[in-house]
């Protein structure tokens, strides 16, 4: 089978490319640097078979970041039998630089002109043809997002990759040309693949080419040595990048025609210069943050009850609350009208309710361990769980609208400003804003940062960024707090714990900066996507993966979890069988109450030393499992504990019962909430942290979460318990920090200052003209 | 004990190691990660990841 491979710059369309030629769903944003990792999938057309490789996007050969030598060792080492160019035809000059340095492969490739619709839309032109005249290459104009011109690329390509294509240089100038095409000679002579390529990445001197060809760096230098000394300069990178865009200027740009326009700015460069403004950029996204919150915890849509005094609810009005319509209705609206997410987990909790009935009524005849077992032990946990779905799909269809329609990397740009101060740059936002959704992609998504330390302590605080799987503790104990104050606020209480996420993550990047982790700040490398609508169809893919993940880990982890702590929690020791209200001599109540001490000083330890006391501290552990395992926990045992115990909103009220068995504090719960929110992420991210952190820093990076997790815990069980602990806690925060700075002016940091690389020059020149088009 | 308790019994004991097993043998296999299975979601490679290469 012939195997293809996608390369082209980030964004430049690739990943929606693959999925049209493979039917695949590959995850498409719309933000440089989605794709970190090569992606297989089969093209069929009648009996014809080609195996596509979707490349993780790179500005050229010259690799920066980890994710960009996959990319060039793929194409040289895997030697595809035809490469695909994809060209954003909305930026040609900047993506044909990467095609200059393919056409140096001896390789076929065949260049797909992505984005044509854009192009044309904006009153502009390209002559693909006039431009394949003057590359050499076949052109193909496309539109991968409207499936246009793609029967025409795949003739092409397996047209081209019949034939084997010897590459050709585009460095014309003298001496230039003069020393690739001696080395290329000498290289040719030892019978090295693609010698043209490695000829002139040996003459740049590229650190891969160096490392991979030592014994061939003598010869380059004695080649160069027959020139003059000042010949090509202190930099050769440089002259080499310089000459391939002098004769992309004047040579393909001329197939580009642009249209006059009256108005230089455009859609959304008028945008930009509000939602990226220095000043407004950054409240407008807290603004934005807010409503996604408020439209998907709020109890009170639009706090319409509360400006107006209260709603009657549905028995004020008269409604029979046993009657199943009414029971629906309250769904949506009762004494207050309530925002979609909540409407939709009320439907949930209603129907995982009728499923509850029913299996308690199909019990009823059984012996009381199998009732128990099947009703308490496994459905109270797993429809806690289940019950979240709505809620967790309708945040991420919010955040998904954000990303796909390019505001997440303008989030990127404006954040760069505040992030730049803490030793990070912006371009460290987007792994940590896709932690919201789940830990791993993001960690691994960190591959995009090129520095080692930037890397490192973005890895370690992405599980501070509260994912989907601790949305139902965070949901859950808030409604509680909120449930038994009466106060219909869990959307703000939501938020402002994401917002402390946020803020724990940005004041230990500070610290790792300014201690183990220290180093130059990188520069900003994020290019800034035009924005576009949202397309349903990569919506409803972002949700179905969300969905699929949480039903299988509900099914399969959180299942089995939930069946070994019914079963620990109803035998004891000696294997005898232990009635619900017998649970405290349980084999988990006993290992609960040997850790229980542990959470003394976070509210939740030896102090709730009455009957199930110990189901926080054993919650907390299973945690470590999956985070959903929280609830599934309290469910399971709540329902166990209390008798005649019936959830009417599943999570919430299994808290309220809690709070009441055990005399748990509210300051002790929101501790609770953070503890979970900060400590090591479940077994699965950490096994990630693991593979993508250099070696010999992961078990630090497990101290630094139960460190962190355990230091701001008891500092809002203290502040909130005894309000005058802020002053010694302020006092140890602010020695802490005048002991950093005063050894930070012992061991001053030593700059680097090695040149830039052709790739990290190149990406810096992307942003920067990015950033001069935005008029910022 | 009834023969169909010590089914419910077997079955949940059963499902539990299954699950545990499922799981061990699929980071043996270098799979895993996010545990979802598939190979479109955000880390794409989660069917095959491999260790990232040294930079």
């Amino acid at each position: 089978m012939k195997k293809f491979a996608l390369a082209g710059n980030p964004n430049c369309g690739k990943t929606t490319l693959f999925n049209l030629l493979t039917g695949s769903t590959a995850y498409v944003g719309n933000w440089p640097g989605v794709t970190v990792d090569k992606r297989e999938g089969v093209y069929k057309r009648g009996e014809e078979r080609v195996q596509i490789v979707d490349l993780p996007g790179i500005y050229s050969l010259s690799p920066y970041t980890p994710e960009e030598v996959i990319s060039r060792n793929f194409i040289l080492d895997e030697k595809p039998d035809c490469v695909i160019n994809i060209v954003d035809a909305t930026n040609l000059e900047r993506n044909l630089y990467l095609t200059t340095q393919l056409m140096e492969i001896d390789v076929p490739v065949v260049i797909a002109l992505n984005m044509m619709d854009a192009v044309e839309r904006s009153g502009d032109e390209i002559d693909a043809k006039d431009l394949e005249k003057k590359i050499g290459l076949p052109v193909v104009a496309i539109s991968a997002l409207k499936g246009a011109g793609i029967k025409e690329l795949m003739d092409r390509a397996i047209s081209v990759s019949k034939e084997p294509r010897e590459g050709v240089t585009v460095l014309h100038d003298s001496p230039l040309a003069h020393l690739v095409r001696d080395v290329n000679i000498a290289l040719k002579g030892a019978k090295v693949s693609a010698p043209l390529f490695h000829a002139v990445k040996l003459a740049e001197m590229d650190e891969i080419e160096v490392g991979m060809h030592p014994e061939l760096v003598k010869m380059v230098d004695e080649f160069k040595a027959t020139f003059a000394d000042d010949t090509f300069g202190s930099d050769l990178e440089a002259v080499v990048a310089d000459a391939r865009y002098k004769y992309i200027s004047a040579n393909y740009s001329s197939a580009y025609r642009r249209k006059e326009k009256k108005e230089q700015l455009s859609r959304s460069d008028r945008a930009d210069k509000i939602l990226t403004h220095k000043v407004w950029g950054i409240p407008i996204f807290i603004v934005i943050l807010f409503a996604i919150f408020h439209l998907t915890f709020a109890e009170d849509l639009f706090y319409i009850g509360a400006m107006a005094g209260g709603l009657p609810t549905l028995e004020e009005l008269g409604l029979d609350p046993e009657n199943v319509g009414v029971q629906l209705l309250a769904c949506f609206y009762d004494g207050a009208l309530f925002s979609p997410g909540v409407m939709l987990q009320n439907v949930m909790g209603w129907l995982t309710g009728l499923v509850g009935m029913g299996l308690d009524a199909a019990c009823a005849s059984a012996p009381a361990w199998v009732g128990g077992f099947i009703v308490n032990g496994v459905w109270e946990g797993l429809a806690a769980v289940l019950s979240f779905i709505p809620q967790i799909l309708v945040l991420f269809m919010f955040f998904s609208i954000l990303e796909d329609s390019g505001y997440m990397a303008r989030i990127a740009f404006i954040m760069d400003r505040i992030f730049r101060r803490f030793g990070l740059s912006g371009r460290a936002f987007m792994p940590m804003i896709m932690g919201f959704g789940c830990s791993i992609p993001a960690m691994i998504n960190t591959r995009t940062l090129a520095d080692d330390n930037e890397r490192t302590s973005t890895v370690r605080v992405i599980p501070f960024f509260s994912c989907g799987a601790k949305l139902p503790i965070l949901t859950a104990i808030a409604g509680g707090i909120l449930g038994a104050a009466d106060a219909p606020l869990v959307d703000l209480i939501v938020l402002a714990m994401y917002l402390l996420g946020m803020i724990v993550a940005l004041s230990t990047v500070i610290l790792m900066r300014a201690t183990t982790m220290r180093g130059d700040v990188p520069p900003f490398i994020m290019e800034l996507p035009p924005y576009h609508r949202p397309l349903f169809k990569g919506l409803m893919i972002h949700l179905w993966d969300k969905l699929k993940h949480f039903i299988k880990k509900a099914f399969t982890i959180i299942l089995a979890s939930t069946i070994v702590i019914w079963f620990l929690s109803h035998f004891s020791w000696d294997w005898r069988y232990l009635a619900d209200e017998q649970m405290d001599v349980s084999i988990l109540a006993s290992i609960g109450k040997l850790i229980q001490p542990v959470f003394t000083p976070l509210g939740f330890g030896s102090q709730l030393g009455r009957a199930a006391g110990w189901v926080f501290a054993v919650a907390a552990i299973t945690g470590l499992i999956a985070k959903e395992n929280v609830i599934a926990t309290f469910s399971t045992l709540a329902a166990c504990l209390v008798a005649g115990f019936e959830a009417t909103e599943e999570g919430v009220s299994e808290v309220i019962t809690l709070m009441g068995q055990t005399g748990i504090t509210i300051p002790a719960l929101i501790a609770f909430i953070a503890f979970n929110m900060l400590t090591i992420p479940c077994f699965a991210a950490c096994a990630t942290a693991r593979a993508e952190l250099p070696k010999g820093k992961f078990k630090w990076t497990l101290l630094f979460w139960v460190a962190t997790s355990y230091f701001v815990s008891a500092a809002i069980y203290l502040i909130g318990s005894w309000w005058w602990t802020l002053f010694p806690i302020l006092a140890v925060v602010a020695a802490g920090i005048t002991g950093i700075v005063f050894w930070n002016k012992k061991h001053p940091v030593k700059k680097n200052e090695a040149p830039m690389s052709e790739g990290e020059a190149l990406e810096a020149a992307a942003v920067a003209s990015d950033g001069e088009e935005d008029g910022q | 004990m009834s023969w169909w308790e010590a089914l419910i019994i077997a079955a949940a004991a059963a499902f539990v190691v299954g699950v545990a097993i499922y799981s061990f043998v699929r980071r043996k296999h270098g799979k895993g990660g996010c545990d979802c299975g598939c190979d479109h979601c955000r880390c794409g490679g989660c069917a095959s990841r491999k260790t990232p290469p040294e930079k």
